[in-house]
């Protein structure tokens, strides 16, 4: 299909304009709306707690404090809490992109005997659960509670990432396989040493989804580390904090005997307020790899 | 194993923190274990010698550590928290608390039920059961008679109550246990809340009935339509989202004068359960909200409302009325109310002994302690040292380490008059409610067994909110006026209190623990959905006898009397057992 | 549809046939592939075990392997349970419903934002777009409650505009409450889904883009040429996963946006599991629905993938 070549060149920079001036437009509507719920979490983080309870709180602060930050910062267990989070984080990612990406490489092979078998195999994991007390019972078999590898194990394959890197790898020309295997390069060669450096925004946007995943899980730690304090992490401390000043589904009767009257609104804003700051400072050195747009010259046939 | 190692090795390679030096598995160690904490624990500001005694005593190997997990949501405290450490030194013994996050009770239990591995001390809520039954609990019985404190916790006669099926004791109830003579001044429980500028501006009134209430709101309203600043009134609002809808839905059973029992009215008389749903009460009730709805006096989001939103439409002082339990209000909205000043307008509220009829006695406050047998503190078998904990739980329960727990430290925490009575600064009341303050010094123990009334000093209350002058204190200048134009001292006053009206009260520790395994458990979760569905709706009728007959053909599909006849056999069990001690 | 074409997947080929020299050529492949096959054995298909406790009358004291077995009884429980139908309907139209605006909006949000010019607008719009995603339900849920109150924005802009008389209390009625649930997906989640799409959009070749502008394609040209068809693979595949999920549509923001008054709209299948499962120590029955929710989202990912294969697009497997 030929695209039509008699346009003519006024129109077609007229109609550009007007294009990008409703781009324009519509990007700035959208960063207003998706930017307000932002600012105003952002507001009430600052603002007395109690004051905050009367609403009408939009994007400025109406009473300031800093004691909801001081309430979250003070919080015992936070630093070892961090520490953990860092290093699970950091852990995780990798093992989970390299395993992912290695499983990716394996199924999107063309040639691979068993491409559709393993394929199949993995999809149906993402529609399956055997619920939380088998998985329990499994974990404590396996040596995996009251440890920290019950963090980065368990989830290290992940279906939906790996085909998104399968996806990204099959978009791969196969002539580039081709004539590495002509020169003699192994499976291996090809994976590190061709399609990987090729890959690098969806491992990038991989890396990212798994990263925030494991920044912002608390529910092992809570499920299988209850007991070991230093294996806590910071997700978990927090939601420890929040569930003490919150109520959802508890009973009048755990409400009357409650210790804790501070108000969950402002803390859960300082908390969230905290726990983005990382991601947002981490965000723009991912970010280069899938907005600069593809500039590996690589990619010809 | 090897390959496990291996593991380590690298993780510890991966992690510069010194803090990881192996695979986990920190439970129950002592000693180095303190001292570690305290080290990464330095951010939370502790008192340099109280840290120093932790761990100079961990060294020594004296102070033992225990576990407990509560199956509730609860605040962790620090753990280098000052009170905690002295109760340590006290005791010989500290416990690891560690509360529900995220999880439903039955969850939470039921993974450690799989998992087989407990913390020494547990609660196990509405689950309690299971664990009795999955075998997971110490018997207590053969233990008590050794811990007089223990002992003298409960009569006889309650203690066989807490028997299980196999005649034994598993757990101990942990609160509303009355020590001496009772001293109570906040009604903690349901009522028709009024703000005093209504009353006020009325001459306060006796308002004894429902019809009397509405009309007060209404006339009011008509005269004050806003407030000060020109704010509109919200005259009445119902919150009604999820387990909190018992604003809507049980003032059928105090209308016609009866106790909290919960889930049902039982005439103390016939001794008979009776359906509070459907009474000519529960009708005329209802009625008159459809009324009032129409009228506009009540809050069209009513219904929609969440908790939040219903907390921030109180403490914005707009709300003249409506009812709810102290505790769901007070400690958020009602102190928001105080922290803007507006209890200057007169936005403070007060209860009202309100019922369908003039002739109808309230009884919207009970005296006396209400024992609820469905769960409590029990100890597990993955406890090495039962005597040990029981030595814990008896010591806790002294007069000294009350103290310790309820009102803190001395010249610390609480002064002592002359003559004995205990008393706060301003300073020390703003200490005791600042978070970080309870996380860092004061421990109470909370989910272990715990006293109210009077300290076996005879002049004070166990815990400070039931100290008179401390009350007092608390009040603010337009409740005082209406106090005092009613001529009473308390909230309890403004109702009148009434004893327990039977041994079976209150029936709703029993539907509490009801499942949908029988089938009356199943009519009452189904009841419990109808209702949350069909009362906002027939509130909303604009034909309320069609609304009503709408609701009551969904509701009887549910099959009421299923329900009604377990929690009559229940009724009858009670009456049995406790008619052996008379 | 040559630009098209390049960018292309090739997925039809000859099927291997399992040899000596092929297995011996695949020996890296084959052990690493197993390797992994072993761990998902362990982790994704051992729990699975679990899915005995929906035959059973599970009782946490006896376990797996001491509960008595009742056979169908919990699956013959719920599918005679007039609400559990109706949880059903719930759960597939909000997932049908959020699946298709999520989507649309997603690839639509992608597709502009990497039409911006200037290097820092499209990196500083994008940094705001997903931030969303990083606040609780609990959050987001409370700001659309406000916005929708009675005072709030929405109603205020609406009489504002003589489009109502009286405020419209949006919560009340049960014609609202799918839009809103899909609103709110679309609010917090758009920019957060387009990451994928954007990272798709650079691995398309840039040459394609200057030839289409050889061939004088404008914006809308080169977008429907080159950009659509260049991320169609990644497009085909989320589709299709996604199709697997939608009953899988939720549950906190169900739970936190809806109320008695439209509870026979809002609840979804897992709000009735919490419900009537495990809140009445029920387990079996939450295992029963869950065995349910697999068996559907299986056969609704296999037909799909299907109709991916007949059209010669790229598939799941």
């Amino acid at each position: 299909m030929k695209i039509l070549r008699n346009t003519h060149k006024r129109k077609k920079s007229l109609s550009d304009r007007v294009f990008v001036i409703c781009n324009t437009i519509f990007m700035i509507a959208f960063v207003v709306v998706t930017l307000y719920p932002v600012l105003n979490t952002l507001a009430i983080s600052f603002n007395d707690g109690t004051d905050a309870l009367r609403g009408g709180i939009y994007l400025i602060p109406r009473k300031f404090t800093l004691k909801n930050y001081t309430t979250v910062l003070q919080k015992d267990n936070l630093i070892t809490g961090a520490i953990v989070t860092v290093a699970r984080t950091v852990v995780g990612t990798l093992l989970a992109l390299v395993s992912n990406a290695i499983l990716a490489f394996v199924v999107s092979r063309k040639n691979f005997l068993f491409k559709k078998q393993l394929s199949l195999f993995w999809v149906i994991t993402m529609y399956v659960n055997g619920g939380l007390i088998p998985t329990f019972l499994l974990f404590k078999g396996l040596h995996l509670t009251n440890s920290f590898w019950v963090y980065v194990i368990p989830g290290m394959v992940n279906a939906f990432n790996m085909l998104v890197i399968r996806t990204y790898m099959n978009g791969i020309p196969d002539s580039l396989e081709e004539s590495a295997q002509l020169d003699g390069a192994g499976y291996t060669t090809i994976f590190t040493k061709i399609i990987s450096p090729l890959c690098k925004p969806v491992y990038a946007t991989v890396a990212l989804f798994v990263a925030v995943g494991q920044w912002n899980s608390w529910f092992d730690a809570m499920l299988y580390n209850r007991m070991s304090d230093k294996l806590t992490t910071l997700q978990y401390e927090l939601m420890k904090l929040l569930s003490s000043v919150t109520n959802q589904g508890t009973s009048a009767e755990a409400m009357k005997n409650s210790t804790g009257t501070v108000t969950p609104t402002s803390v859960r804003a300082a908390a969230t307020i905290l726990t983005m700051l990382p991601i947002i400072c981490i965000y723009p050195f991912l970010q280069q790899y899938f907005v600069a747009g593809l500039t590996l010259g690589g990619v010809k046939e | 194993m090897k390959k496990k190692k291996l593991l380590c090795l690298l993780m510890a390679a991966v992690m510069t923190a010194s803090v990881f030096t192996g695979c986990g598995d920190s439970k129950k160690e002592t000693g180095a274990d303190t001292s570690a904490d305290a080290d990464t624990s330095a951010d939370a500001d502790a008192s340099e010698d109280a840290s120093d005694d932790g761990e100079a005593k961990a060294n020594d190997g004296e102070i033992k550590e225990f576990t407990a997990f509560f199956a509730v949501p609860g605040s962790e405290i620090n753990d280098d928290n000052e009170i905690q450490q002295m109760i340590a030194e006290k005791t010989g013994v500290k416990v690891k608390e560690t509360w529900l996050t995220g999880q439903t009770q039955e969850e939470a239990i039921g993974t450690l039920i799989a998992g087989g591995e407990y913390p020494d001390f547990i609660e196990g809520g509405s689950s309690s059961v299971q664990l009795y039954e999955a075998g997971a609990l110490v018997a207590l019985d053969d233990y008590i008679d050794n811990y007089p404190n223990i002992k003298e916790f409960f009569t006889e006669q309650e203690w066989d109550q807490l028997r299980q099926d196999d005649g034994h004791i598993y757990w101990l109830p942990q609160f509303s246990n009355i020590y001496g003579e009772e001293k109570e001044c906040t009604h903690n429980d349901e009522a028709f809340w009024i703000q005093t500028r209504v009353l006020k501006w009325a001459g306060y009134p006796e308002i004894r009935t429902m019809d009397e209430y509405f009309d007060l709101i209404e006339s009011y309203n008509e005269a004050n339509p806003t407030m000060e600043d020109g704010t509109a009134n919200i005259p009445y609002t119902i919150l009604c989202e999820d387990w909190r809808y018992f604003c809507l839905e049980n003032a059928p059973e105090f209308l016609d004068g009866y106790p909290n029992d919960g889930s049902v009215i039982v005439d103390p008389k016939t001794e008979t359960v009776i359906d509070y749903n459907t009474t000519d009460t529960a009708v005329a009730y209802f009625k008159k909200l459809n009324e009032e709805y129409k009228k506009g006096i009540i809050d069209p989001e009513s219904f929609t409302q969440t908790y939040d939103e219903y907390i921030a439409k109180i403490s914005s002082g707009r709300v003249l009325g409506m009812i709810d339990q102290w505790w769901d209000f007070a400690y958020t909205g009602y102190d928001a109310i105080k922290a803007a000043g507006l209890d200057k307008q007169g936005c403070s509220y007060v209860p009202l002994p309100i019922t369908i009829d003039k002739s109808v006695k309230n009884q919207w406050h009970n005296s006396g302690g209400v024992l609820n047998v469905s769960s409590g503190l029990a100890v597990t078998t993955s406890c090495d040292d039962v005597e040990g904990a029981l030595q814990f739980v008896n010591d806790l329960l002294g007069q000294e380490i009350h103290d310790l727990r309820f009102w803190g430290v001395k010249g610390v925490d609480y002064e002592v008059n002359g003559d004995g009575t205990y008393y706060k600064t301003a300073e020390m009341r703003t200490n005791a409610s600042d978070s970080a303050y309870k996380a860092s010094h004061l421990c109470s123990y909370s989910y272990f067994p715990q006293w109210l009334g009077t300290s076996r000093d005879g002049i004070n209350a166990m815990k400070p909110d039931g100290q008179p002058q401390e009350f007092f204190d608390g009040l603010t200048d337009d409740v005082k006026e209406c106090f005092n134009a009613y001529g009473v001292m308390t909230y309890v006053d403004m109702l009148g209190s009434s004893p327990a009206p039977g041994p079976w009260y209150p029936m709703y520790t029993f539907s509490s623990t009801m499942t949908t395994s029988t089938e009356g458990g199943t009519a009452w979760a189904k009841m419990a959905e109808v209702k949350h569905e069909y009362l906002p709706k027939v509130v909303m009728a604009d034909d309320f006898d069609a609304g009503w007959a709408e609701y009551m053909d969904a509701y009887n599909a549910c099959n009421p009397d299923a329900f009604i006849a377990e929690m009559q056999t229940e009724l009858e069990r009670r009456i049995a057992e406790a008619a052996k001690y008379e | 549809m040559a630009i098209a074409r390049k960018t292309k997947t090739t997925i039809q080929q000859a099927k291997p046939r399992i040899t000596w020299a092929e297995v011996k050529k695949q020996k890296a492949l084959l052990i690493w592939g197993g390797l992994i096959f072993i761990y998902g054995v362990i982790f994704c298909y051992l729990p699975l075990v679990g899915w005995l406790m929906a035959f059973q009358d599970y009782k946490p004291k006896d376990g797996l392997l001491h509960s008595k077995f009742i056979g169908l009884d919990k699956f013959k429980m719920l599918f005679s349970d007039e609400a559990f139908i109706r949880v059903i309907r719930n759960t597939l139209a909000m997932g049908v419903i959020n699946l298709v605006v999520t989507f649309v909006t997603a690839i639509a949000f992608a597709i502009l934002l990497n039409e911006i010019v200037s290097k820092k607008g499209k990196k500083t719009v994008q940094t705001i777009s997903y931030l969303p995603h990083f606040l609780s339900w609990i959050i987001v849920t409370g700001i659309l409650h406000d916005a929708l109150s009675g005072t709030g924005i929405i109603n205020e802009l609406l009489m504002n505009f003589h489009l109502i008389s009286q405020p419209i209390n949006f919560f009340a009625h049960e014609k609202y409450f799918w839009p809103i649930v899909a609103f709110a997906n679309v609010w917090k989640e758009t920019g957060w889904n387009a990451i994928i799409y954007l990272s798709a959009i650079t691995s398309i070749d840039p040459s394609l883009y200057e030839a289409a502008a050889i061939d004088g394609a404008g914006r809308w040209g080169k977008i429907k040429h080159v950009t659509l068809p260049g991320i169609k693979p990644t497009i085909i595949i989320l589709l299709l996963m996604n199709v697997g999920n939608v009953l899988n549509a939720g549950f906190e923001i169900q739970y936190l946006l809806g109320n008695g008054l439209v509870q026979k709209v809002s609840q979804t299948i897992d709000i009735y599991v919490l419900k009537w499962g495990i809140s009445q120590g029920d387990y079996a029955l939450g295992t029963a629905a869950g065995i349910f929710k697999s068996v559907v989202s299986i056969v609704l990912i296999v037909i799909a993938n299907q109709i991916a294969k007949k059209n010669g697009e790229e598939r799941l497997f």
